[in-house]
């Protein structure tokens, strides 16, 4: 029943929160972090036991609700909670100084958020998956607009107005569904999918792309993302870009591999994301303020994975999801230091990195630039190698020089932003961080650095992890079996 | 004349065809207000008519006329003859989350109109290569 607690827990404090509010100004927020160590503490535990078994709820079956938590699922709850955790831990020194007015909502939506992220890598039916595709999305615009400046209000907007359209197609999808194949569970669509006649097939498919890929920012459309993420406040900017697209992403290739196993798509899908990658690398060499400049930087990632992913084999999804840990602890990183950078220097444009006197945290962005970069003996290598190694051996020269020429752009904007970094042309002032916060970047780091010397720790769980997600047989029998 | 007009109209397909023919419309209708329209308030309408359109599109063609309420009560003792709840409940959830997320839009473009007197999308360029 521990999977139900991932969901529970973080709902439970959102509508508990006027109660917690007694607490006072500071008590909220201890209660918030611990609870969210927590979760992270009975993921790891899950993790770790060698006991543990895939977990299948279902609550009034076959037309309640039901969750199941396997390797995959808890893959992504453990990469979820951690980074939702360190998080917390990082922001319980940053409002010392600059907290966000009524501070109480900012931490009922970070939690809802979490939740709501939780529950579309757990959920097995499609009504569950609107709903938490819903709220991610309710609270993401909130967040966004958290700030109540202009720029944030036209970045809350800009995001409402897209989810609003990707809500319009994932529903017409579900209709096209429910009118075709009378169910909403995947078990059974997983099952019957693949009976319906081509064009209809062909056209749920294209609202689903719609639907999620608006969500998952896919070429072409993403053209609002790095105006939602320039008008966000760079704290917001790290759970976007760690936690919520990761679960959209899941959640799409999840349909995608449950619904049409090697489907004809699936090359179509990987050209779309290798130029997605290329596109957003191209855009990101002429920019100059840094939550642009990373915002595109996430978007050729994304690109990225959505390539890898598509090749829908084992050692591929092993890839993607080694670089999808590697992604999200980065972006976090990156965008945390930005925090506090603009904290100090009310600027993000590249240039304030020349007036910034903090080695700790040029040493930090570094080692994410690098990361990302796919620089050996950090996390990022592992997953580009292999996935580079996948698309070699399948044969796909054309996404591998795509892809190649990408991360060459890619490493001429970023080594722009290191020579900023180590620039002697003005003067430069100190950065304030507290050890806890150091300690955030650290455990970070240490990740980063862990899962690229010591892939082998990680790689048994996540080829594990693959395997299953790739099984949909499996998962449809072991669902059906929990819904008798 | 008249009653034949109307016994021509309950039949099932005519009612099918009219729901999809008008949802499609309506959908049409909100498209292209999206596209043409520039106040913020009417864009955020012309979504909201696309997800009716859709809305329709699925009550329309799963329900059936002859069926009952999914209710026990009245003197149905047991679930037959009754239309199917799912695309109801559904339906309800996702007319209940659009209007909350309409009402969020709204209350975002009265703050920006607030702080920057502007309700215009083109002239929103806060954001963006300067």
């Amino acid at each position: 029943m521990s999977s139900i607690y991932f969901i529970a827990l973080p709902l439970l404090f959102g509508f508990t929160t006027p109660l917690l509010a007694k607490l006072g100004k500071h008590g909220i927020a201890y209660v918030s972090t611990a609870m969210q160590t927590l979760l992270f503490v009975l993921a790891l535990s899950l993790l770790v036991s060698t006991n543990w078994h895939i977990e299948v709820i279902s609550i009034a079956p076959p037309l309640g609700i039901s969750f199941v938590l396997n390797e995959v699922s808890l893959f992504f709850v453990t990469l979820f909670t951690f980074l939702m955790m360190l998080f917390s831990f990082y922001y319980l020194v940053h409002r010392r100084t600059n907290p966000y007015h009524q501070e109480s909502k900012f931490f009922i939506l970070i939690n809802m958020l979490l939740a709501a992220s939780i529950g579309l890598v757990l959920s097995s039916d499609i009504f569950n998956i609107y709903v938490f595709f819903e709220i991610a999305g309710v609270t993401a615009y909130i967040l966004s607009a958290y700030e109540k400046t202009a720029k944030a209000l036209e970045a809350g907007i800009k995001y409402l107005l897209t989810g609003m359209m990707a809500s319009v197609f994932l529903v017409l999808a579900i209709t096209m569904i429910y009118i075709y194949l009378g169910s909403l569970n995947l078990a059974v669509l997983s099952q019957t999918f693949t009976t319906l006649p081509d064009n209809i097939k062909l056209l749920i498919s294209l609202f689903l792309l719609i639907g999620f890929g608006l969500k998952v920012e896919i070429f072409p459309l993403n053209f609002w993302v790095t105006d939602v993420y320039e008008g966000s406040s760079s704290m917001v900017n790290a759970l976007f870009s760690s936690i919520v697209v990761k679960a959209y992403l899941f959640v799409f290739f999840h349909l995608l591999y449950l619904f049409m196993p090697a489907s004809e798509y699936g090359t179509f899908l990987i050209y779309l994301g290798a130029f997605s990658m290329l596109a957003a690398e191209i855009v990101a060499l002429k920019q100059s303020n840094l939550k642009r400049v990373f915002a595109y930087s996430s978007l050729g990632q994304i690109g990225f994975i959505f390539a890898v992913m598509a090749s829908e084999n084992a050692n591929a999804l092993t890839a993607a999801l080694f670089i999808i840990l590697a992604h999200s602890v980065a972006k976090m990183i990156i965008f945390l230091s930005i925090a506090s950078i603009e904290k100090t220097y009310k600027s993000v444009e590249i240039k304030t990195l020349k007036v910034m006197h903090s080695p700790f945290i040029v040493l930090m962005m570094l080692l994410a630039m690098l990361s990302l970069l796919g620089i050996p003996l950090l996390a990022g290598f592992v997953g580009k190698f292999l996935a580079l190694k996948d698309f070699a051996f399948t044969g796909q020269y054309v996404v591998l020089a795509v892809i190649i020429i990408a991360s060459v752009i890619e490493s001429i904007y970023y080594f722009k932003i290191a020579g900023n970094l180590f620039s002697k042309e003005e003067k430069r002032t100190g950065l304030d961080l507290s050890v806890l916060q150091k300690a955030v970047f650290i455990v970070l780091a240490l990740v980063l650095v862990l899962v690229g010397t010591a892939p082998w720790l990680f790689s048994g769980f996540i080829h594990e992890a693959a395997q299953v997600m790739l099984d949909s047989p499996t998962y449809a029998n072991m669902l059906s079996g929990g819904l008798k | 004349m008249i009653d034949q007009f109307f016994t021509f109209l309950n039949e099932d397909s005519v009612i099918t065809a009219m729901v999809n023919i008008g949802s499609m419309i309506l959908f049409f209708i909100g498209l292209f207000g999206l596209l043409i329209q520039r106040h913020i308030l009417r864009i955020f309408i012309s979504v909201s008519i696309m997800e009716i359109a859709v809305f329709l599109f699925f009550i329309g063609n799963t329900f059936d006329k002859r069926f009952t309420a999914p209710i026990l009560g009245d003197g149905h003792t047991a679930f037959v003859a009754m239309n199917d709840p799912i695309p109801h409940a559904m339906i309800l959830t996702a007319i209940v989350i659009g209007m909350a997320v309409f009402a969020l839009g709204v209350s975002f473009a009265i703050e920006y109109f607030k702080l920057m007197g502007k309700t215009d999308i083109n002239e929103m360029n806060e954001l963006g290569e300067s």
